[in-house]
């Protein structure tokens, strides 16, 4: 069975966590993204006729406090840049920590990850910035790990994305 | 054309020309050595020419080399090479080691541990020996004698660390963290190979993060609980056993052995991998020999029934004597809390040395022997050496046991310690009673002495006339402080009995006090009934005094209607608590109060 290493990457709290936790087998306690800062689940996701073992590394956010650790991302196939869609700072943060991605470890197949997508009355990512981003090239899912919705898809459409590189 | 011109000039113009004499000598000059001239320059080109020179140069080098190596041997050459080979090896190394660590990795590896297993086959050598005499009926009767002597038995420790079973053993790629292959020992629960290994990863790289950067080095085994996680990195694969019990040292040496069997064989797929893990299915067959290597039994494999026979006796003498030495151990240490508990010895410190207990301490002389305590435990006194220090324990029960030995008390009389005051009780003769007084403070422990309730056995004989005195009652009529009628002879029983009392028990050298309270009826006033109580009592005593008793030893007080004799419920109770009564106590002059 094909394995990809996927890591979640994203500011503090944009649910990078909750999305995993929603759709995965863990087997380690969260106490370890305190501690090392990240922990590693697995999902198995079916794409064009073929199992493939998500393993998803879900790096503690970053924040004034801590860094991520770079050399985490080492060998990943892919990763799911989330963001907050109710605080629109986690966007740009967001585009800056995928600017010293690109730096560390080149061009892998990525989703702008627009969560908690429920929450539309406070939503901050206008639909004109959004357009801006595709244009720029990214592909771009709104998600809410509260209510599930894309999270599947999500995680469907990264992994078949890793097998066409 | 003008060549043909040349050649002809010669000809007509050698004699009367000069000038044309000269232009035929360059010409002839010109014939002959223009082909050389032309090579000359030709090879001046070459010489100055730095890129054909290297060309020319690079077309025949390795032939030179090798030919030099021929004629000379390799010396001359090797040694004008080896310093620009040596600064080569290091600018690669300073620039980036891992192309050279890489490349040397399956070299090295052997290298490295030939020379490293060289060193530990002795130490092996010695410790299968040790292990197979272990196992042999003579290895039996040292175990035996090293449990009888009570020796530390680091064989056995020894013998067990030997035992350890590998559960599981991952290979995992590591620059994904993938896992590649993943086998697992029979009835070992195991949890998700790709999150272990990804987690296991994930570890690695913190630790290498945070201690060390530039090391290359990193974390070689982790404790999880029960289990220990040996880690051996090579350059694209990582291995990792999970052990339960303690592996012998060498076990890293077959992990390294099997990375770099792997390393070598599936380099180009380790390279290369993305995800895929089919090209590793084969890598099972080396991952599954690490789980094999479980405990070695080198004996067991020449005479497995013997060793076998000779293990299940080694098990049952164990059962045997840890049982055995556990309730001794449990014996022992009741031992020494009811040592600790005696009073009068103090346990400073304990120990096993030689097969015996040692005990060292401090001994009441008084203290009973720890050896009778030794025989009531059960235990053996043998086992035991004692070091006591003699010294005077302070304890109420030692040191009422001391005064006890020193005093010598007689028949009647109890003697008892409460922290520091000794408490005598009872009737001794006024000797005893003075010794008491005169010694007992001077006993290690003695603060002070209370011999308030010991009675001079000698005042006996006077408890009889002094109980008849105290028994009477002289009673006065209302208002009144003289003697009701009728109460003389009573009196004079009185008299009579106190002169004998103070008279015999000075003989005794006895001092007698004869107190006399004077009492009143609850009618009348307070203040008045007072002074009427302390009249009676007077009144008596003066005609006492003047009866023959001496004065000094008769003592008054009034206490009005303050300590009834009767409960005033009827007449004859009030008639009697106008009254006054007598109390008689003596003293030894020596203790003044
Ligand atoms: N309403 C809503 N809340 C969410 C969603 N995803 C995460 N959260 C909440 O956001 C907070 C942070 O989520 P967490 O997964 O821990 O974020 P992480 O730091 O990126 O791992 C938690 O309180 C989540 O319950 C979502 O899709 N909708
Ligand atoms: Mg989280």
């Amino acid at each position: 069975m094909l394995q990809k290493k996927i890591c979640m990457l994203g500011s503090f709290s944009v649910g990078k966590t909750s999305l995993v936790r929603r759709f995965v087998e863990s087997l380690f306690s969260e106490a370890y993204q305190t501690s090392i800062g990240v922990k590693v689940d697995k999902k198995v996701v079916h794409v064009n006729n073929e199992d493939v073992t998500l393993v998803l590394w879900d790096i503690h956010g970053e924040d004034v406090y801590q860094k991520i650790h770079m050399s985490y991302l080492r060998g990943m196939s892919g990763y799911l840049l989330v963001i907050d869609g109710t605080r629109r700072q986690t966007l740009e943060d967001a585009l800056a920590l995928n600017q010293r991605v690109m730096q560390e470890v080149g061009k892998v197949p990525a989703i702008l990850v627009l969560n908690k997508s429920d929450l539309v009355d406070r939503w901050e990512i206008d639909s004109d910035r959004e357009s801006e981003l595709s244009a720029a090239g990214w592909i771009i899912l709104r998600t809410s790990a509260k209510t599930g919705a894309s999270v599947e898809q999500l995680f469907s459409q990264l992994a078949a994305a890793t097998l066409t590189e | 054309m003008a060549d043909q011109a040349h050649r002809r000039a010669p000809d007509n113009q050698t004699e009367e020309n000069p000038s044309a004499n000269n232009h035929a000598y360059e010409e002839l000059r010109h014939l002959i050595i223009a082909p050389e001239q032309e090579e000359l320059a030709d090879i001046q080109e070459r010489l100055d020419d730095r890129a054909r020179r290297t060309r020319d140069v690079s077309s025949v080098v390795a032939e030179a080399i090798s030919m030099r190596r021929d004629q000379h041997g390799e010396r001359a050459l090797a040694q004008a090479l080896a310093p620009t080979v040596q600064e080569t090896l290091r600018e690669s190394v300073r620039h980036d080691p891992h192309p050279l660590a890489d490349a040397l990795f399956p070299v090295m590896g052997p290298a490295i541990r030939k020379s490293i297993s060289e060193a530990l086959r002795g130490m092996l050598e010695s410790f299968n020996e040790a292990l197979e005499h272990s196992l042999s009926a003579r290895g039996i009767k040292w175990r035996i004698e090293a449990l009888r002597t009570g020796k530390p038995f680091a064989e056995i420790v020894l013998m067990h660390s030997l035992l350890f079973r590998v559960e599981q053993v991952f290979l995992i790629h590591r620059h994904t963290g993938l896992v590649l292959s993943h086998v697992v020992a029979r009835q070992v629960a195991t949890q998700d190979a790709s999150l272990v290994a990804g987690m296991l990863s994930a570890i690695q790289q913190f630790v290498r993060d945070s201690f060390d950067s530039k090391n290359e080095e990193s974390l070689d085994s982790l404790n999880v609980g029960e289990l220990e996680v040996w880690i051996e990195e090579g350059p694209d694969a990582v291995l990792a056993a999970v052990i339960r019990g303690h592996a012998p040292s060498d076990y890293r040496l077959t992990m390294k052995e099997a990375l770099e069997e792997i390393q070598q064989r599936y380099s180009s797929a380790l390279e290369n991998f993305k995800g895929d893990a089919a090209p590793f299915l084969s890598a099972e067959e080396p991952l599954i020999r690490l789980l094999a290597a479980r405990h070695r039994e080198p004996a067991a494999k020449k005479r497995p029934s013997a060793a076998l026979a000779t293990l299940a006796i080694l098990g049952v003498l164990l059962v045997a004597y840890f049982g055995y030495s556990m309730y001794l151990r449990y014996e022992w240490s009741r031992f020494l809390h009811a040592v600790r508990g005696q009073p009068g010895i103090v346990v400073i410190s304990y120990g096993r040395e030689g097969g015996r207990y040692h005990i060292q301490g401090f001994k009441d002389p008084l203290a009973p022997d720890p050896n009778t305590l030794l025989k009531q435990a059960g235990l053996d006194p043998q086992n035991a050496q004692f070091d006591l220090a003699p010294y005077y324990s302070l304890d109420d029960s030692m040191v009422a046991q001391r005064a006890r030995q020193l005093l010598h008390p007689p028949e009647g009389v109890t003697l008892s310690e409460n922290h520091g005051e000794l408490h005598v009780e009872g009737t001794a003769s006024p000797q005893w009673i003075s010794r008491v007084q005169e010694r007992a403070p001077y006993i290690a422990g003695v603060a002070s002495v209370d011999t308030s309730h010991l009675q001079n056995s000698h005042l006996l004989q006077l408890n009889a006339p002094k109980s008849a005195v105290e028994s009477v009652i002289l009673v006065f009529p209302i208002g009144r402080a003289e003697l009701e009628a009728g109460q003389e002879n009573t009196f004079a029983q009185i008299q009579k009995g106190i002169r004998e009392i103070v008279y015999r028990a000075s003989r005794l050298g006895e001092q007698t006090t004869v107190e006399l309270t004077g009492h009143s009826d609850s009618t009348g006033i307070e203040g008045t009934n007072m002074l009427l109580s302390q009249e009676r009592a007077d009144n008596i005593r003066g005609a006492l005094v003047r009866g023959g008793a001496p004065a000094a030893n008769l003592h008054t007080r009034g206490v009005g209607a303050t300590q009834p004799l009767r409960p005033e419920d009827t007449e004859e109770s009030r008639r009697l608590n106008r009254s006054v009564t007598f109390r008689i106590t003596f003293t030894p002059p020596s203790s003044g109060n």
